[in-house]
């Protein structure tokens, strides 16, 4: 048991999905190897990793899609069967809803195939579409939809059956800002309501916003899990954010000992210091270059945490 | 809870497979096609079936007798004579001018027609001219000196006795285009409906919509649910066609031994629900290797040429259904839905055989189930096309 600081929660917080030494092969590439982690009651956790390093697999394993050839998936410490992944509400990379089905049929069906009853499918179905803004189009083919409506209605899809736990691929992906705050807004309720949620995403900016904490996975392992703000804490490296008009890099920084560009900037870059070199060496250094715009000593972002990582 | 909920699945899929064909605007558009085609057959088959009809007009005694002969005479070629008695030659001649009677017969003296009549009119000129000749001769040998009774048994010497090889009777050649039309069908709708469970497959293999079904069900819950749905869909449109069918045919008077026919299509059904389990296992593997529609031809192509294969010989049973070929046609599963319907309607086929077909083919279909989940499941979420060679070295290894 451990609780997140800060956090409003009534209930203590605790583990209820793992996923242990996932390991998978396709032919001669290794797409898993070893995968582990836990994920809390009520945690929203970002699932972040360049393409081809194992996050679809790893989603499509805990759903049942795809089986690992080594390791499991333990739901509240028992192992996923059937039963309980009806409980799972899942949203795939590659969006799937029958193109010529009426919204609410299509809803009702699938909230069927979770285990509801009829009236209960219906009415869940209903509320669903009408909490995620579609209300007014349950008579039309999915096919007659927007593909920002279609989006909304595959999220309705993974949430008509209240799920225990929500595990998307790339929910962002395809949606305009608006969508993208309606999709923010409802895994927030989700969250706070203790349902766990595991979504990848490519947009890192938007995962350090939405998640407090985030599992980083490359080439079929991870290399970094926690709260973002704890990985933060580790990351050993001193880095500054800084801005000088009218100077040409190789004029100061690319000149400075122990300073290493990360992120090159317009007019400037962040820069990681080594060894003894302090930051206002690097304050004195562009103010004898040029005019300095801005100086701050910044937090690695969720890239340069992962980038870290990916080296370590 | 559980165990109770999972069969749940397989009967949601299965009426998602049902209700959403049904609500299909082609598939409503095809089953009317279909019935229209049929009453179009019915109703012309009343029109020109039942063997060919004629009308006669008579003038006089003497050719009303001719003319009851000329019936006696028709009824042995099938043909239909329907004699109309005229006072006078006007009122006959005004009867041939529109069109009431064929030809008209004279005072046993001469025959008037029209004008000299197509190929069909012939064939009631020379019945006429048969009766007439056979009663000149009479008169003939009686003006020869002969007694009544010498002329009689002259000319009623029995004709040339014809031996049939193999009776047809009226009933049997209504079950015969009973059981040809419902071969053809058959052969249809394994074709529409295994394709459809092909393409059913590819449907959801192709929207991806699969990746989230098979997050909540067992791809053989999705299969077999799909499967079941389809084939109860078929089942029940070709009791739809049979039974408006029969009904028309009744009605318009086109057939004189309904039991016969009911029972015939009773057969034609019984095999459609054996031939489509044993095919749609297959197709819904020919669709599960690709991922858009337009490469499911190919795929199907096998499956295709096998249930053409099974037509064809299936024709050819119903000219000989107890042929070697046919006996052994009709044992095999892939071939006997089409070959075996005939074979019972209308061969001498022991009892035996349709039962052992029957355990066959379900036995069959029982064995390819499993195999077909299997195939399925392991290719269904996959994209690209799935070489099936690939899939089959799967199959023997163990485990993967």
């Amino acid at each position: 048991m451990r609780a997140f600081p800060g956090s409003e929660r009534r209930y203590p917080v605790r583990t209820v999905l793992e996923l242990i030494d996932l390991t998978r092969r396709f032919g001669d590439v290794v797409a898993l190897d070893g995968v582990s982690f836990e994920v809390a009651e009520g945690e929203m956790v970002g699932f972040v990793g360049p393409n081809g390093a194992g996050k679809t697999t790893a989603m499509r394993i805990a759903l049942g899609v795809l089986e690992a050839d080594r390791g499991e998936v333990r739901w509240r410490g028992k192992p996923v069967d059937v039963g309980v992944r009806r409980r799972f509400g899942y949203m795939p990379e590659e969006r799937g809803l029958y193109q010529k089905m009426h919204v609410l049929d299509q809803l009702v069906y699938l909230a069927r195939l979770h285990g509801l009853t009829p009236q209960d499918a219906k009415a869940s179905a209903e509320r669903t579409l009408h909490v995620l803004g579609v209300a007014d189009r349950v008579r039309d083919r999915v096919e007659a939809l927007s593909l920002g409506n279609q989006q909304r209605v595959q999220l309705a899809a993974a949430l008509v059956h209240r799920p225990e736990v929500l595990v998307l691929d790339e929910p962002f992906a395809g949606l305009d800002p608006v969508g993208a705050d309606v999709l923010a807004g409802v895994l927030r309720e989700q969250a706070a309501a203790g349902v766990p949620v595991v979504f990848s995403s490519h947009q890192l900016d938007l995962v350090e916003r939405l998640c407090e904490s985030v599992a980083l996975i490359h080439k079929g392992r991870i290399v970094a899990r926690g709260r973002i703000g704890d990985l933060r804490a580790a990351d050993p490296r001193r880095l500054v954010r800084i801005e000088v008009a009218g100077a040409a890099p190789e004029d100061w920084y690319a000149r400075l000992p122990g300073a290493r560009v990360v992120d090159p900037l317009p007019d400037g870059a962040i820069l990681e210091l080594f060894g003894s070199i302090r930051e206002r060496d690097v304050l004195d250094a562009a103010r004898a270059a040029g005019d300095v715009r801005h100086f701050s000593v910044v937090q690695p972002s969720l890239s340069e945490i992962f980038r870290g990582a990916v080296q370590a | 809870m559980k165990p109770e909920s999972d069969e749940g699945a397989y009967w949601i899929v299965a009426r998602r497979e049902f209700v959403e064909r049904l609500h299909d605007r082609g598939f409503q558009i095809s089953t009317a096609v279909t019935l229209l085609i049929l009453l179009g057959f019915i109703v012309a088959a009343s029109l020109f079936g039942g063997g060919t009809r004629f009308d006669l007009g008579v003038v006089g005694d003497g050719a009303r007798t001719t003319g009851e002969e000329v019936v006696a005479a028709a009824k042995l070629l099938d043909v239909t004579v329907t004699v109309h008695g005229y006072a006078s030659v006007a009122a006959a001649e005004a009867a041939l001018k529109d069109g009431t009677v064929d030809a008209a017969i004279i005072d046993d003296r001469e025959v008037i027609v029209k004008s000299q009549p197509p190929a069909r009119g012939q064939q009631l000129l020379a019945m006429i001219q048969a009766v007439t000749a056979r009663e000149r001769a009479g008169s003939a040998l009686q003006g020869a000196g002969l007694t009544e009774e010498q002329v009689t048994t002259a000319l009623s010497s029995s004709p040339l006795p014809i031996h049939e090889l193999r009776p047809l009777d009226q009933r049997q050649r209504e079950e015969n285009a009973v059981v040809f039309v419902g071969v053809l069908a058959l052969y249809g709708q394994l074709f529409a409906y295994g394709y459809w469970v092909a393409a059913g497959v590819v449907e959801e293999k192709s929207s991806r919509v699969v990746e989230v079904l098979l997050s909540t069900i067992r791809p053989s819950q999705l299969l077999r649910g799909k499967i079941l749905g389809i084939g109860t869909l078929g089942l029940c449109q070709l009791l739809l066609i049979a039974a408006v069918g029969l009904t028309a045919a009744q009605l318009a008077g086109v057939l004189g031994f309904p039991a016969g026919a009911a029972t015939a299509i009773g057969w034609v059904l019984f095999w459609f629900v054996l031939g489509f389990f044993f095919y749609s296992t297959l197709f819904a593997v020919a669709g599960s290797i690709v991922s858009r529609q337009e490469d499911l031809q190919a795929t199907m192509t096998p499956l295709s040429l096998l249930i053409i294969a099974a037509f064809l010989v299936g024709i050819t049973s119903l000219e000989s259904p107890d042929s070697t070929l046919a006996l052994v046609a009709s044992l095999l599963p892939p071939t006997a839905p089409l070959v075996m319907p005939s074979r019972i309607v209308l061969g001498q086929t022991p009892v035996w055989q349709p039962i052992l077909s029957a355990l066959l083919s379900v036995a069959a279909t029982a064995a390819l189930v499993p195999f077909a989940v299997r195939m399925y499941s392991r290719a269904v979420l996959r994209s690209g096309r799935v070489k099936i060679r690939e899939l089959l070295r799967a199959e023997r290894r163990p485990s993967s």
